[in-house]
């Protein structure tokens, strides 16, 4: 990989970074993961403009059309466009997945923010909670939250959240313990300043990179966590149309039309590839 | 650290280990392929389940295990699909006038396979237990069994039996051939309710007997060298042409299906209809036998708001495109609904101008019923509350799911906003039937006789509708069913209590119910299907090439 | 999922560094405070899942027993719902469950009466054949890739393998084991479907659970391949002509067996989580269907064994592989550090 191109701007500037500008020495996989990311943005903000058919009303006399010029993914069993369900289904699958990252950046960050930070007692009750969290198999634990949740979409979310606090406590954690005895602190506390100031001032922004890189990886993998328990039936029930109910939905008719679990199964591995060749590629410029 | 093993030690085990365990699947593959063309005469039969259990007064109507039992026992009397009693143990019949009293002359010869006699005795305690159950002990009688009129039955001699009734019992003979009333040894229906749920106790005469089974994954059966006594409307006497059936359990649908089409078995019960268009274009046979019984459709709770009013239970009627839902969710082999009764039942008229498919006319109801305002998402509402309900799609209906999703898009064309919600067997009940907020409930239902009808709807019945014998017509017209002993009259007393119900769209039919699907590969021949669409393998074989 | 985080690296591996014989009573107090960790962290799953599960509304006992064609007495609700405990406060109920499994009695299922353990004992040997196959399977692959990455030369071929594990761990494992039975049991006839718990099904469904988990395992060990290699004593056995099998075997992967071990032990929970999907696909009857049918029922004391089991077998090979790397070599350890 090219070096240094990216070592001054944020990280946070190339994920934003509008691929119709590219910085010269990008590497082509991470233009293509930008790519399939802004389309899959452009999916969940707009799907209307992307897409002209119904994806909850369908024409029952087209029911399982292959893919084609007409549709260009096929249609479903009540002859719904699945291209049409799979970008109105965007918005669902990106938005849970954004909610649960949120819950793990959130409470696993303060839990790991507090367990270093005050150290002692609280690091240790704190500590046992996360190794407990981490022993729970994590979609296991997603699993346990929703049944007491109930099933939908958003408490999929929040199950699949639940399930990621702990690594990134872990992940904070340790950023404040290496931060923590850094001798720039040191003299921040020594000039006085509050425990929560050097903390907001000094810990968190140092933080900020490793987090940032551990929130994208993750965001990938709660695409797949949710796709699963969506798959099982533990988030909205159909017409919605989040990718893992459509494979589970088409997995009846994959003897006949394949289409309806490759579609859907694919379009997951692609968007979940594009979020991990971006978390490494930030990962790589922050070891630069 | 002397005693502990060596790093080397431990790395060789742990190698041996992986090597073992992968060696061991592949070596186990070649051993199943080499078994795969065994004896011909095995039949495969994979079912979605065997949970109901073997206790005879709890399964013996299931979808699921009367495949089993019908294999097992035989009957007195043999239902065909449109209602047709012939003989079969009870080989000649007798009725007085006003359908009090029946003596049925037995067949000689018949014996259950633990070799006791099939005789008047053995008879006597299975119409007993029929009747009456034995509640004190959990074992609870047969339902559709004229049991409140049984005054009982007793042996006049070996082979001749007279049963009583209190009152006229038309559905006495056909409910004989039903399949909850299937014949066991007299010490099978005398064990506790522990015993029964074991398979090994439940002792029948029927062409196939146990050979093995375990809860939640087979029951195998082998054939029976001396059974000579099958019904005549089988079309083979003396023991089966199969040697054995293996009942598979194999809960999920598409693995079902799956496994039809990678030709790993020869039945494949229940497959999503969406599916079977491409097994019959693949050569397969498609078999979709329908029982007598109430046609598929919805029993409306007329307790629960927005049913409780008549223009809103008829607009959804109307607004049910019932020939887009044959055409999408089911294949041609499906029938549309002529009435709230399967067209086999005999009583059954053409009331399909009743619940047509009319858009407008379902516009127009829902607004004279006040249903006029819009929601945001266009669907109607009234004094700011929407048009609109969740529909829990029947697990015992093969094809549900889609069917809902439609009626969903159809209903939704009129501004009523349908959800669903998919449910599994083990939380229906509460979710749906005993559930008394819950306005549409899914009806799969068989009998064999009309006489049925009446008990369903009563409010000291079943009491569908939820009406507690507020409707005097409704409650007038069953208690006339029920009362009369001439089939001619009844059947038109049936007559017009369907159109009432109709009328009222208490009941919202949607298509002739086909509960059972059995996808089989061409090489099955000879099957029979009863009454209630449970198929009886005694005739059947499969010609199947015992190549090298 | 948390294994390829830069936060999880491996549980409590800071041991010491002195020589063997000092190190063999600090070696104990370290297995027994690690022991008693992993007992506490089972405990506190054990009362976590339960207070979680707390909140599920309703229960299959009381359904059965409110259905009003059961026509069931109030009194005779009362006296089956003490029967199952289900009339206490929730704190009081956890106390009793966690007391009575302590003592190996894990209760009675709501929805079939029958007892949990023996639920889950029969379901268990499925998972573990499932889970351990998947486990071979996925060293397997790991190896192979680890393999690939240091013999090819650099270019498209490698950059194709190291691009693997992370394509393996981005496909949704529902996707491959569909994929799977569809082309190799119905098209191919490879293994058979209506004996989900055939060796050749099997092995197939190991190898759909064993896909994802091989991508952590190969990144781990490519990483710890890479550091190894570029140590200076590759090159000269390299320039001492053994060949590239044997290097690989001698100087490369036996450096690097100590993280890789280790994310072994860490991967463990995805195969425990994984097998609810898998199980699933292929018709299986193991814990992730016994799991799947308590959530439906709202089985809840079958619930919390199956995910209580788990997160102990998670507990315990973590914590065996914890006490017994260490002890085999003490030379592994600056490798650990290294990486």
């Amino acid at each position: 990989m090219s070096a240094a191109v990216l070592t001054t701007g944020e990280p946070t500037a190339a994920a934003e970074a509008p691929s119709a500008s590219p910085r010269r020495r990008l590497p082509l996989t991470v233009v293509l993961a930008l790519l399939v990311l802004a389309l899959v943005l452009a999916f969940s903000l707009v799907p209307g403009l992307l897409t002209r058919s119904d994806p909850a009303a369908g024409i029952p006399a087209a029911k399982f059309t292959a893919p084609g010029t007409q549709y260009l993914l096929g249609t479903d069993h009540l002859g719904r466009d699945l291209l049409s369900r799979i970008v109105h289904g965007s918005a669902s699958s990106m938005t849970s997945a954004l909610v649960a990252v949120a819950i793990g950046v959130i409470v696993g960050g303060a839990i790991g923010l507090v367990a270093g930070y005050a150290g002692g007692w609280a690091d240790a009750v704190l500590g046992r909670l996360v190794d407990v969290l981490l022993a729970i198999p994590s979609f296991l634990l997603a699993v346990v939250v929703v049944t007491a949740l109930g099933y939908d979409t958003r408490n999929a979310a929040i199950a699949t959240g639940v399930s990621a606090v702990a690594v990134f406590a872990r992940l904070m954690r340790a950023e404040v313990l290496r931060v923590r005895t850094s001798v720039f602190i040191e003299a921040a506390r020594l000039n006085g300043g509050s425990g929560g100031y050097v903390l907001v001032r000094h810990v968190l922004p140092n933080a900020v990179r490793p987090v940032l890189s551990l929130a994208v990886l993750q965001f990938g993998l709660a695409i797949l966590t949710i796709a699963g328990l969506a798959f099982l039936g533990y988030g909205d029930p159909p017409p919605a149309s989040d990718w893992g109910l459509l494979v589970a939905d088409g997995r009846e008719h994959l003897l006949h039309a394949p289409w309806l679990v490759l579609a859907p199964g694919l379009t997951i591995a692609i968007v979940v590839l594009s979020v991990s060749r971006l978390s490494r590629f930030i990962d790589t410029e922050r070891n630069r | 650290m002397t005693g502990a093993p060596s790093r080397r030690q431990l790395l060789r085990g742990l190698g041996a280990g992986a090597l073992g365990l992968s060696a061991l699947p592949l070596a186990a593959c070649s051993v199943e392929a080499a078994s795969a063309d065994g004896d011909g005469d095995e039949l495969t039969f994979l079912i979605s389940n065997l949970d109901g259990g073997w206790v005879p007064s709890k399964s013996a109507i299931s979808s699921y295990e009367a495949n089993v039992w019908q294999q097992l026992t035989d009957k007195l009397l043999h239902t065909d699909d449109h209602g047709k009693v012939t003989p079969w143990i009870a080989e000649s019949w007798e009725a007085n006038a006003d359908s009090t009293e029946f003596v049925l002359h037995l067949r000689r010869g018949v014996s259950f396979s633990d070799t006791t006699p099939l005789d008047a005795h053995a008879v006597v305690a299975n119409l007993d237990v029929w009747a009456k159950g034995r509640p004190d002990e959990g074992i609870a009688k047969v339902g559709l069994f004229p049991g409140s009129t049984y005054e009982g039955a007793e042996a006049e001699d070996a082979h001749t039996v007279r049963v009583r009734f209190s009152a006229p019992s038309l559905s006495f003979l056909p409910t004989l051939g039903y399949h909850a009333c299937l014949l066991l040894s007299p010490d099978s229906v005398a064990r506790s309710l522990a015993d029964q749920a074991d398979l090994a106790h439940q002792i029948g005469s029927g062409p196939f007997v146990l050979d093995s089974w375990a809860a939640d994954d087979h029951v195998t059966l082998v054939r029976r060298a001396d059974y000579d006594w099958a019904p005549p409307a089988l079309g083979r006497s003396g023991p089966a042409a199969l040697s054995r059936i293996r009942f598979k359990v194999l809960p999920d649908d598409t693995l079902r299906a799956s496994a039809a089409r990678a030709g790993q078995t020869d039945v494949a019960y229940n497959v999503n209809p969406q599916v079977l268009d491409s097994f019959t274009d693949n050569g397969f046979t498609i078999d979709v036998p329908r029982y007598l019984g109430f046609t598929h459709g919805f029993r409306v709770r007329t307790t629960v708001a927005p049913f409780d009013d008549v223009r809103v239970r008829r607009a959804i009627t109307h607004g049910i495109d019932r020939a887009e839902i044959l055409r999408t969710v089911f294949t041609d082999a499906w029938e549309p609904a002529t009435s709230w009764l399967q067209s086999s039942v005999p009583e059954t008229t053409d009331l399909s101008d009743l619940f047509a498919h009319d858009p407008s006319a379902a516009e127009k109801l829902l607004d004279e019923a006040g249903w006029t305002d819009r929601t945001e998402d266009g669907y109607r509402a009234k004094h700011g509350t929407e048009l609109g309900f969740t529909l829990y799609p029947t697990p015992y209906l093969t094809g549900s799911v889609p069917e809902a999703e439609l009626i969903s898009q159809q209903l939704g064309r009129l501004g009523i906003r349908v959800a669903t919600q998919n449910v599994d067997i083990s939380s229906y009940a509460g979710k749906v039937d005993d559930n008394p907020e819950q306005g549409l409930a899914e009806v799969t239902r068989s009998f064999v006789d009309a006489g049925t009808v009446a008990g369903v709807i009563t409010g000291d019945g079943e009491d569908w509708f939820g009406l507690q014998d507020s409707d005097e017509e409704l409650t007038e017209l069953a208690a006339r069913v029920a009362g009369t002993g001439d089939r001619r009259e009844r059947a038109s007393v049936i007559a017009d209590l369907s159109r009432h119900v109709l009328e009222q769209a208490y009941f919202i039919p949607l298509e002739q119910n086909v509960q059972r699907i059995y996808v089989q590969t061409p090489e099955l021949t000879g099957i029979t299907f009863n009454a209630v669409a449970i198929p009886s393998y005694h005739a059947a074989t499969l010609g199947r090439r015992k190549a090298a | 999922m948390s294994t390829t985080s830069p936060g999880a690296g491996a549980l409590g591996l800071a041991v010491t560094r002195s020589p063997l014989t000092a190190a063999r009573s600090r070696y104990a107090g370290f297995a027994l405070r690690r022991l008693a960790q992993a007992v506490l962290v089972i405990l506190l799953a054990y009362v976590l899942v339960f207070l979680v599960l707390a909140a599920i509304p309703g229960d299959p006992v009381s359904a059965q027993l409110d259905n009003p064609e059961a026509g069931y007495t109030e009194a005779e609700k009362a006296r089956i719902r003490s029967f199952y405990g289900l009339d206490k406060p929730v704190l009081v109920q956890l106390a009793l469950a966690l007391g009575r499994a302590l003592h190996g009695d894990l209760g009675i299922s709501l929805s079939t009466s029958a007892s949990v353990s023996s639920t889950i004992g029969e379901a268990l040997p499925s998972t573990l054949a499932l889970a351990s196959s998947a486990l071979v399977l996925a060293v397997l692959i790991a190896l192979a890739l680890g393999f690939a990455s240091q013999r090819l030369p650099e270019g498209r071929p490698n950059a194709l393998v190291r691009t693997l594990p992370t394509v393996f761990l981005s496909t949704p494992n529902f996707l491959i084991g569909l994929v799977l039975i569809q082309v190799l049991a119905v098209q191919l006839g490879l293994f058979s479907i209506i004996e989900p718990e055939s060796a050749g099904a099997t092995l197939f469904a190991a190898l759909t659970l064993a896909i994802p988990v091989s991508a952590q395992i190969a990144q781990v060990l490519i990483t710890a391949l890479d550091t190894t290699a570029s140590l200076d004593h590759t090159e000269v056995a390299l320039s001492r002509g053994l060949t590239p099998l044997r290097v690989f075997a001698r100087h490369l992967l036996r450096p690097s067996l100590l993280p890789t071990v280790t994310v072994c032990g860490l991967v463990v929970g995805e195969l425990l989580g994984g097998s609810l999907i898998t199980e699933t696909i292929f018709g299986r009857a193991g814990l992730g269907t016994v799991v799947q049918k308590a959530v439906s029922s709202q089985d809840v004391p079958v619930l919390q064994a199956a995910v209580v089991l788990s997160a102990a077998v998670f507990v315990l090979v973590n914590l065996v592989i914890d006490l017994v790397l260490p002890a085999l070599d003490p030379r592994l350890r600056p490798i650990q550090e290294a990486s």
